[in-house]
């Protein structure tokens, strides 16, 4: 069932009917029913993956806190008997039997992700290998798995609950029941955000009574998501596919136009999928994570990833980035270094080498394809840039008393940053690395041709979709503006009933009148939901 | 006490510890500093941070820091 059909809006209205009419200690059983539901129609084979995940994550948070209840125990009992080294002999036992059930957790859930994400892309690797080496052509088959929906969403949400529960952040829930909700519930699980347990687990299973004004929140929420969506993504996706692929004949300014319309289709994509699902949340009174806050506002490219995907970014940054920057052998090295004539190197080396890998590891998560590996470490190698060359840039701007909080330099900050993300992506929009490099070399080539009317007629954008486009993407850049001081639906809910209703009808025929449904339309897939 | 004010002078010698309070705040300590700094309070310690414990709080004075080690200390 696609997020965005019919079907899903009736399943929603069905589900909040029984949501708001059994007793509210039933609530979450309703949810729990919706999710599964939801999950399967989507497919069977879906249903076992994710059935698995919430089996191994629950057992093994059990066998966790089994380990320290006893440990516990054991100090208790033997308190006044056991002395400080014996004491941390046995916790340092504990832990070590702990880290064994949680990596076999990880290895496992993980496994699986890993196989199905990355086996065509190692078979293809194993196939070239072979063909080099021995001259073999009786190639492996790829296996072509169909990826369980939101199989990373769920993994990465479920995986750092079991990590909280290593480190003793969390208690373990017990109800299976309850536990099997937090993992599967159904709006994040198409493409986040990626909730924690401390955050989502209290929304789920609390009681909620209804709330008209909550209903009508959620609602205009979903229609913006369907705006941002329907109106600007989906029409700009063909004109975007069509340039890039096209670069023969179409290239200076047709793909700097392409490049910058598909910073606004997968924003409108990712964002807008993201706003339905914590719209028909917020209607089942559960407040989820924001994932964006406005990221083409960002003015440097730390602070665009603290702005974009703002969930996943933290998971990288709290499961990976903290873990291996707190490792003791990696800050030893660091020290050693420090000690021995590098100080600059060894000061790094606990910062730079955890960054590399969690860019490593984001590459990797957008696709099983050295494009996007590519556009994680140019990602990362420009974070570090920007850190080494912080100092000189406050010296100029200290040299040429340049004012950091005005307009003007604000504004350069954002446009920079805005572009550099932009040129970046185009290795996401080509077939592979040189195609990319490629595409960017093409861009400062023939700007001459550039004539409008050629968009219009050879490249899936007729004069009206153009217009169209430019204005919905003026209203969000301008929704965007106004949000920097406060929620603009709570904006419009101040506003005289009369033109809170004319807010409403507007976004509902924009939808109606402007969404995309042109040929090859799929409102369903959302570009972030094959992840 | 001495014990974290010693690291942290090992760092930035030119810091007055005993009254300053918005190391991170006022970006004295940069991340490189931090991380570093906690290698240092965990081998001099032998406590374990971790990621949840890597907030501003926790590294704005030499009082913060060393309430955070007494802490882990006691765990």
């Amino acid at each position: 069932m696609s997020f965005i059909s019919i079907g899903f809006a009736l399943f929603v209205t069905a589900a909040l009917i029984v949501y708001y009419t059994v007793p509210k200690k039933c609530q979450w059983i309703v949810l729990l029913i919706a999710s599964y539901v939801f999950y399967a129609i989507n497919g069977v084979m879906n249903f076992i993956y994710i059935a698995v995940t919430t089996v191994s994550a629950y057992v093994c948070a059990a066998l966790i806190e089994k380990k320290g209840t006893e440990q516990k125990e054991y100090l208790k009992a033997n308190k006044d008997s056991i002395t400080k080294d014996e004491k941390k002999s046995y916790k340092a036992g504990i832990k070590k039997k702990q880290k064994r059930i949680l990596a076999l957790g990880l290895i496992l859930n993980f496994g699986i992700l890993v196989y199905l994400k990355y086996a065509d892309w190692s078979i293809a690797y194993i196939n070239l290998f072979r063909l080099s080496f021995f001259g073999r052509t009786d190639f492996i088959p790829f296996k072509n798995f169909i990826l369980p929906l939101g199989i990373s969403f769920y993994m990465f949400q479920t995986m750092g609950y079991l990590i909280d529960i290593y480190y003793g952040k969390y208690e373990r829930e017990h109800n299976f029941l309850k536990f099997a909700l937090f993992v599967s519930f159904f709006p994040q699980i198409v493409q986040g955000p990626i909730s924690r347990f401390g955050e989502l687990a209290p929304e789920l299973y609390k009681e909620t009574a209804f709330d008209f004004d909550r209903i009508r929140s959620g609602f205009y929420r979903i229609m913006w998501g369907l705006f941002k969506k329907l109106v600007i993504a989906d029409r700009l996706a063909a004109f975007v596919r069509e340039t890039i692929a096209q670069r023969d004949t179409y290239r200076g300014l047709y793909i700097l136009l392409a490049v910058f319309m598909y910073s606004m289709q997968i924003y409108g994509d990712f964002s807008g999928g993201i706003d339905v699902a914590l719209g028909v949340a917020e209607m089942f009174g559960i407040r989820l994570h924001e994932n964006f806050e406005r990221p083409f506002f960002a003015k440097s490219i730390s602070e665009y990833w603290q702005r974009w995907h703002i969930t996943l970014g933290t998971w990288f940054k709290d499961y990976i980035f903290y873990p291996l920057s707190l490792n003791k052998g990696i800050l030893k090295a660091g020290k050693f270094l420090r000690e021995h004539g590098f100080e600059k190197l060894g000061k790094r080396i606990p910062i730079y080498v955890p960054m590399f890998m969690v860019w490593f590891t984001t590459g990797m998560w957008h696709g099983s394809q050295n494009r996007f590996v590519v556009w994680g470490l140019f990602n990362c190698l420009f974070i570090i840039l920007g850190t080494e060359f912080e100092p000189l840039s406050l010296k100029i701007v200290e040299k040429f008393k340049l004012d950091e909080g005005s307009f003007c330099m604000r504004a350069y900050r954002v446009f920079k940053t805005f572009w550099l993300m932009s040129f970046l992506r185009i290795f996401d929009i080509s077939s592979d690395v040189p195609s990319a490099f490629n595409a960017f070399r093409l861009i400062f080539t023939d700007w001459r041709s550039f004539r409008l009317a050629r968009v219009y007629e050879e490249l899936s954008l007729p004069k009206e979709d153009f217009i169209v486009a430019v204005i919905a993407i003026l209203v969000m850049f301008i929704f965007d503006l106004i949000q920097r001081k406060g929620s603009v639906r709570k904006r419009i809910f101040t506003l005289p009933v009369p033109l809170q209703w004319c807010v409403l009808s507007l976004l509902i025929i924009a939808v109606s009148v402007f969404g995309y449904y042109g040929p090859g339309y799929d409102a369903g897939s959302f570009i972030y939901g094959a992840f | 006490m001495e014990t974290v004010i010693e690291i942290l002078k090992g760092v930035h010698p030119e810091v007055d510890y005993e009254k300053e309070t918005g190391l991170i705040d006022k970006r004295i300590f940069d991340s490189f500093d931090v991380v570093n700094i906690v290698g240092e309070l965990m081998d001099e310690f032998d406590i374990e941070i971790t990621a949840e414990h890597m907030v501003p709080e926790n590294f704005n004075s030499a009082q913060a820091i060393y309430r955070l080690v007494k802490t882990l200390e006691e765990e």
